[in-house]
């Protein structure tokens, strides 16, 4: 009875240890931000476009895709269902409330997390194996500085950027998908637009920046917290993505709750 | 307190038989300690650097103790020393060019123009020329050390760490290293201090190193 128990406490304890650790790493993150030098700027600089290019830019054929075929087949079935009853207007509301407000966050989110959070962890894992760290620090340069904050930024402004792209897609998504069942560009646009507020607009950067943490967060510190085999690594990748996958799914809901 | 550039006193080691470390690396010499890698030998350049803390005594490094001191002014403090980690510890997805480029770039004030000057008269005198534009992955092991090194040596320090530095080399390829790593001869001896540990030094090289320490039974003795 007490082995099942204290294997139980065990692993809760564990997750607590981590979790602190995943606190101290998102701290001592922020406290590198004002100690880099304007030299380290500059390389900052450098690898964070290097990093927006993989994480942002390689994305958006993806995304487009993802945004196309949801919004298409969500407002071509609302307009056919809403149609009957006369309220085709409410693909406003859906549009607004399901797509751009909940869902294209959330799965830019995780198609980020997805893409990006394996290859962050398993690349910075890699570094710390291969002796890149160490060698780093012997240098002077603060690894926090050189490899965690391009990617903490580049996460939060990809994310940001994307969730943006998202939105315009999916809108214009939504709209062939209100055309083909014979709504016009200026009707649908008109109850589109006016579901649309600026909270709206003004949770979507919340969201990017939150998601965004979470995405380039979780998949650095699974890839700095390895020990030292390369058996790690994999390891690692896999933990960021669930990790990331977990937390984005939690911030999603407490987003519903709390606000 | 001693005033060598690098003094170790009493650093506890599994491999020593009275337990504890002693050793002044005097200027204008390259120091050289033969052990294997059990006998803790191979930690001596990270106590050195700060970059792990000593189970007890002290590293007395151009002055400082590095372990005593705040992480930044530790890491502002290591610029002054070259370190030349075991395997090369160079940066996988930068080019050997770039990754000589690299603690210029982060800790110098140059300009972009500045930095690729210095970095193309550095990469001509260790010979990288014909390679700098490749990855580590695609060059040899003599080239990484060599870039290694190179990078190391990019703000001239006086004095250089360098763990297990000619392994896999050829006679030639070491005695070149370290030759690179001296930086130069003064009527006192070695331009740079030189501070190597490791398992294998080719004994034409061990001949061009003032100070030679081989751990045997227990106990580190010099060679004469």
């Amino acid at each position: 009875m007490i082995t099942p128990i204290s294997a139980l406490g065990r692993g809760v304890a564990r997750s607590i240890s981590r979790l602190g650790a995943l606190a101290r790493f998102f701290v001592r993150t922020l406290v590198a931000i004002p100690t880099l030098s304007r030299a380290g700027r500059r390389v900052l600089l450098r690898v964070l476009i290097r990093q927006i290019w993989f994480t942002a830019v390689q994305a958006v054929p993806l995304l487009i895709i993802l945004a196309s075929i949801l919004s298409f087949l969500v407002i071509s079935q609302a307009v056919r269902e809403l149609g009957r009853i006369g309220a085709t207007e409410l693909i406003g509301s859906l549009m607004v409330i399901a797509i751009v407000r909940e869902l294209g966050p959330l799965l830019t989110a995780l198609v980020v997390a997805g893409r990006s959070g394996t290859a962050i962890a398993a690349e910075l894992a890699t570094n710390k194996v291969m002796g890149e760290l160490n060698a780093l620090e012997g240098m002077g340069i603060d690894p926090w500085h050189y490899l965690v904050l391009p990617r903490f930024g580049a996460a939060i402004l990809s994310i940001s950027g994307l969730i943006v792209l998202f939105d315009v897609v999916a809108i214009l998504a939504g709209f062939m998908a209100a055309a083909t069942a014979g709504m016009t560009a200026a009707r649908y646009f008109e109850i589109v637009l006016a579901s649309l507020t600026f909270r709206d607009v003004w949770m979507s950067v919340v969201k990017g920046v939150v998601f965004g943490t979470i995405a380039g967060m979780i998949p650095s510190f699974a890839g700095m917290s390895v020990r030292g085999a390369s058996t790690e690594v994999p390891i690692a990748a896999s933990q960021a993505v669930v990790g990331s996958i977990f937390f984005i799914f939690l911030g999603s809901g407490l987003f519903v709750l709390l606000i | 307190m001693s005033d060598a550039p690098l003094f170790f006193e009493d650093i506890p080691l599994p491999g020593l038989a009275d337990g504890a470390l002693t050793l002044e690396v005097a200027a204008h010499t390259a120091t050289v300690i033969q052990a294997p890698e059990t006998s803790g030998v191979d930690l001596l350049s990270r106590y050195a650097l700060g970059l792990q803390k000593p189970p007890g005594g002290r590293v007395i490094l151009l002055g400082e103790d590095l372990s005593s001191l705040p992480r930044r002014v530790a890491l502002a403090f290591r610029r002054q020393v070259g370190y030349l980690p075991a395997g090369d510890g160079l940066m996988q997805n930068l080019s050997l060019r770039d990754n000589v480029a690299l603690p210029l770039r982060f800790a110098s004030s140059m300009s972009e123009g500045e930095i690729d000057g210095r970095v193309g008269v550095i990469v001509a005198q260790f010979r990288l020329t014909d390679h700098a534009d490749h990855r580590p992955a695609a060059v040899t092991d003599e080239l990484r050390r060599r870039t290694a090194l190179a990078r190391a040596l990019a703000f001239d320090p006086p004095l250089i760490l360098m763990e297990d530095p000619f392994d896999g080399l050829t006679t030639k390829a070491a005695t070149d290293l370290l030759a690179l790593a001296r930086g130069g001869e003064t009527e006192e001896g070695s331009r740079r201090v030189v501070f190597i540990t490791g398992q294998q030094v080719p004994i034409a090289v061990e001949k061009r190193i003032e100070r030679r320490y081989r751990l045997a039974r227990g106990q580190l003795q010099l060679d004469t």
